[in-house]
């Protein structure tokens, strides 16, 4: 019936055999997978090389591509620096971005998919407004942001910068799930009403498991915008302590001098949860539908 | 909320049936009552929304109209006078012209490149995940970081690339090739910065949507002698249109309204041959210090976006009907 | 369904607490009855800054505790944007460090010197720094540090280039410059950084060595005639090619760094870098002289960062007095500007720090120094005109960019 669940009918291995294809091809495949690898790594690896350098070698006009000597210290050192307390750094930004996540995720939800299966007067103006919320530039917001949660009692609290981060991340949320959602012929809720489900229940229980990929990309994308907010943070959080680490991270950056190291130390820092969690969720990311799921 | 049925009356127009009397009202009614239907679903992404972009948007916009002192005090009214600074500035044209260039040439390389990223990830191979993971990694990584070390890298003295471009013979002067010091090619580099870190959404948004291209068609069509070109262009990439068009729809708005990597590479050169509306509008702010100039423009960049990305969804409809 | 609906709830009850709990430090918030609170905003001048207002915090309270001093610290490219913001809002810090303060001092933001330092503290300032934190005969700040400009001369490369003295005027410096470039090797003899960090400085000490002008209080000149001398000469020296690549988009913290590890022939510095060469490389010989200028006059560019203090609701103006009188006691002080490594604006300070060598010829040549017209209110736009415009230079007939600098700057 859809193409999604015919494909979940078919067990994995039966489709790996059925492409016979040759091992030249693998190889080639193989060999192209290594150069993208190599591509997207690079900037990362001189990065966390640069992060293990001594201050000097960082700044040497004598430029190396491996750390002389590797100070795996300055991973150590960075967590106590006089600049910023980047513990609390760490744990600011962890919650800002999961409660920002979620909270996305609990309004985009149901609007995207009404919206995908639903006819209603003012669906395209609503779709329409809620994008346009997205073409405004940032920079020139914060100031009206700050005085916003300034009277509202809210400033210097990681509660501003989740609504301020939902706020921001909803609209394409609402798009990117939303165009999964209408992927999914109706007939399966139709199906589904028939058998007595309700609205939820369809949602929840039939459509969910369907559009998984399309719903874990806008958590995804929600998540990582979420984790590296800066502009509004800057204004909104005073606190070092309340500050994520997209703030810390500019401490470092004197008038004359700049300590490097801590700056690409704390960017792998920032960047290594996030990576672990794309591992953890890889599969769902795209691993596409298990067999089964649709029932 | 009240205005949306009548609002929406226009684009709906097509499907309201002209009846006698009594249907209309019946079926103004059902309107009615679809409307209300649909209220608690939509309403907390609008409270959401504009209950916090509407006030600095306001803001933006009365600004845009006022004069500002350095230190942000409202000194008056300014009428249009801002609007008439920045059409009056010699480089306004180039900037606009600028900020084209920026935005198509990022986005139809950015989809061109995942398209094919996209269909490499979707093979099987040994490794595959791997390479799937290092794709997302740009991703993981802030703009500002991603664009940081590259720029870093480039840097003459310092920069390690620099170094690598020394080495393989490509630059002769020890002290490297300021990449970043000239308008050209840091603009080139800025791009180049830009598709990267716009990669993995976009692959991954097409990624997913190849997970719903129907397997029995490829396979049919494959047996019917079909060429892997012909399939891909006449089955696979019809089926994509969903995915392709949101994340054309994202990354336009997105690359418009980008402002770290192109203030990063371009940073240190001095006049405005390299900057795009966004990069002035931060110069506006944090440069010459007048968040009025800045608001005017950005009210400015508000317009363009709005109408490209109207014309946008009109002609290309990334909205499915129901 | 249901269960997700129970974890968000609980999220958000969680972050509730903690929001209103954990992190409501808001910024006017008293500590208790009877006490104050002040709202301390200063930019990171190096890796030291935070720690030391740190220190000088914990000294005061100990010494005054009704009073509670918040410190908020920020990087240099983003204080101003946040301080715009705050103002905006109504919510300006209490003591500000910063640099142009005109503005807010024609915007009525701000207290008058002698309103928030007793008459003391007040009277211990050097004269040549009060004048230049005058607005019509007002003075609206107290100078916190100083730094003054030297030629910083690599001995080592003079020396291979057979240069016997470190130049004075122009002809000698440019002759120098030429044969410390043609030892080659990426060698270059004069670092000349006209990037948008600080070309307001490169540029004063080339216009104004030449006889020229930025204007005054009242009247700004950047492209007065008698400049032309100075920008010609540039040009000069970057058509020789005895300046690094690119000079009009290098930053200086960057060139810097290049000159440090011995690339570079000459460069105009200031006294923070004395310390850097003693932490990034300590075996570079180098002398720091006077600047050449172009008949031999001395000349040095004298800069000033400052404390203002912003009338905010409620009377803090004698507990911000008590801070500045804390602040600015000779030890607090001397012990602060030391570790920065400036010069400092109090005479009992220069008295403290004048047997220190490495700025010795900073204070040398101190009496000297000229300023930037930071009381004009038109300075603060022309100081961003430079820093967007004049580094076309590079390229651009230096008339045409003069007349664009000041075209900018009555424009802002």
């Amino acid at each position: 019936m859809t193409s999604a669940t015919v494909r979940a009918t078919q067990p994995r291995s039966r489709r790996y055999t059925k492409d016979s294809i040759s091992l030249g091809r693998v190889i080639a495949r193989m060999a192209t997978g290594l150069i993208v690898l190599l591509i997207f790594l690079l900037p990362y690896i001189t990065m966390l090389f640069a992060s293990v350098k001594s201050k000097a070698e960082i700044r040497s006009v004598d430029p190396t591509y491996f750390p002389q000597e590797w100070h795996w210290e300055n991973f150590v050192a960075m967590w106590t620096t006089p600049e910023t307390p980047l513990v609390q750094n760490l744990l600011s930004t962890v919650i800002i971005a999961v409660f920002g996540t979620l909270l996305v995720l609990l309004v985009a939800l149901p609007a995207a998919y009404y919206t995908a299966r639903f006819r209603f007067p003012g669906r395209m103006v609503f779709l329409f407004l809620v994008i346009v919320s997205q073409m405004l530039q940032p920079a020139v917001l914060t100031s009206g942001i700050f005085r916003e949660f300034l009277a509202l009692g809210l400033i210097d609290t990681w509660l501003a910068m989740i609504i301020v981060n939902a706020a921001f991340n909803l609209s394409f949320a609402v798009w990117i799930m939303h165009a999964f959602f209408a992927g999914v012929p109706k007939e399966v809720d139709e199906a589904a009403q028939l058998d007595g489900a309700g609205r939820l229940a369809t949602l929840f229980r039939i459509n969910l498991p369907l559009v998984w990929p399309g719903i874990v990309t806008a958590i995804v994308f929600t998540f990582v915008s979420c984790w590296n907010e800066f502009a509004a943070s800057l204004v909104v959080l005073q606190t070092a302590g309340n500050q994520p680490l997209s703030v810390a991270l500019t401490k470092f950056v004197g008038q004359h001098e700049t300590s490097w190291h801590f700056v690409f130390g704390v960017s792998i820092v920032a960047i290594l949860p996030v990576v672990i969690l794309f591992m953890l969720i890889e599969k769902r990311l795209i691993g596409g539908l298990t067999a089964g799921s649709v029932k | 909320m009240n205005s949306l049925p009548n609002t929406s009356a226009g684009v709906d127009k097509r499907h309201s049936r002209r009846g006698s009397s009594a249907r209309s009202t019946e079926a103004h009614n059902r309107r009615w009552a679809d409307l209300v239907a649909a209220l608690p679903w939509i309403t907390p992404a609008l409270i959401m929304i504009f209950g916090v972009v509407l006030f600095p948007a306001g803001l933006m916009f009365y600004n845009s109209t006022r004069v500002i002192s350095r230190s942000g005090l409202d000194k008056g009214t300014a009428g249009f006078g801002n609007f008439a600074q920045i059409f009056a500035f010699p480089d306004f044209g180039p900037i606009v012209v600028r900020t084209f260039v920026w935005v198509i040439l990022v986005v139809v390389l950015t989809v061109l490149i995942s398209l094919a990223l996209a269909q490499l990830l979707y093979k099987e191979f040994p490794g595959r995940r791997l390479v799937r993971l290092a794709v997302i990694v740009p991703w993981a990584a802030s703009v500002v970081m991603t664009t940081l070390v590259v720029y870093f890298g480039l840097e003459p003295y310092f920069g390690i690339f620099n170094k690598l471009f020394i080495d393989l013979g490509i630059i002769h002067d020890p002290a490297g090739f300021g990449w970043t010091k000239q308008p050209e090619t840091a603009f080139l580099w800025a791009i180049a910065v830009a598709v990267f870190v716009s990669l993995p959404f976009t692959t991954y948004t097409i990624l997913a949507g190849l997970q719903t291209v129907s397997v029995d068609t490829l396979e049919a069509a494959k047996m019917d002698g079909a060429r892997p070109a012909r399939i891909y262009v006449n089955i696979t990439l019809p089926q994509l249109r969903g995915a392709i068009s949101i994340a054309i729809l994202i990354n336009i708005i997105n690359v418009f309204n980008s402002l770290p990597i192109l203030r990063t590479m371009t940073n240190s050169i001095p006049g405005y041959d390299a900057d795009t509306i966004m990069t002035m509008i931060f110069k506006y702010i944090q440069v010459q210090g007048r968040v009025d100039y800045a608001s005017a423009l950005s009210v400015i960049a508000f317009i363009i976006v709005l109408i490209v990305v109207a014309l946008y969804v009109r002609v290309v409809k990334p909205m499915k009907e129901v | 369904m249901k269960q997700t609906l129970r974890i968000g709830a609980a999220a958000f009850s969680v972050v509730a607490a903690l929001a209103f709990s954990g992190c409501a430090s808001g910024p006017s918030s008293n500590a208790g009855s009877g006490s104050t609170s002040l709202n301390l905003l200063v930019p990171t001048y190096d890796d030291k800054t935070k720690g030391l207002w740190q220190d000088v915090i914990t000294g005061f309270e100990a010494k005054n505790p009704t009073i509670k001093v918040n410190l908020e610290v920020q990087s240099w490219d983003a204080i101003d944007g946040v301080m715009k913001t705050k103002i905006q809002g109504n919510q300006a810090p209490d003591i500000f460090n910063g640099g142009p303060f005109a503005s807010y001092a024609t915007d009525d933001l701000i207290y008058k010197a002698e309103e928030i330092a007793s008459p003391g503290t007040f009277a211990d300032f050097q004269e040549s720094f009060i004048k230049n934190e005058q607005l019509n005969g007002t003075t609206y700040a107290l100078p916190l540090i100083a730094s003054a400009r030297a030629l910083f001369v690599n001995n080592t490369l003079l020396k291979q280039a057979g240069v016997a003295a470190a130049p004075k005027t122009w002809d000698e410096l440019l002759d120098a410059a030429k044969k410390i470039t043609s030892l080659g090797n990426g060698i270059k003899g004069y670092g000349m950084p006209l990037g948008s960090e600080e070309t307001q400085g490169e540029a004063a000490i080339w216009l104004w060595g030449g006889g020229g002008t930025f204007g005054n209080e009242t009247t700004l000149k950047i492209d007065d005639p008698s400049n032309l001398v100075g920008a010609e000469q540039m040009k000069k020296m970057i058509d020789a090619g005895v300046t690094e690549e690119n000079p009009g988009s290098m930053n200086r913290s960057t060139l810097t760094d290049v000159f440090i590890q011995g690339k570079i022939g000459m460069q105009v510095l200031l006294p923070p870098i004395v310390g850097q060469i003693k932490e990034k490389n300590p075996a570079l010989d180098y002398s720091i002289v006077p600047i050449p200028t172009k008949d031999g006059a001395p000349l040095t560019l004298g800069v000033a960062d400052r404390l203002m203090a912003f009338k905010n609701k409620g009377d803090k103006q004698s507990a911000i007095t008590k801070f500045m009188d804390y602040f600015y006691q000779a030890d607090v002080y001397t012990a602060w500007v030391k570790a920065e490594g400036f010069l400092p604006t109090t005479k009992s300070g220069s008295v403290a720090l004048s047997s220190l060598p490495e700025l010795k010829p900073f204070l040398d040549v101190l009496p000297s120094a000229r300023f930037y017209p930071t009381t004009n209110a038109k300075w603060a736009a022309a100081d961003a005109a430079f820093k967007s415009l004049f580094g076309k230079i590079q390229t651009d007939p230096a008339a045409q960019v003069l007349t664009s600098v000041q075209k900018q700057a009555m424009a802002g």
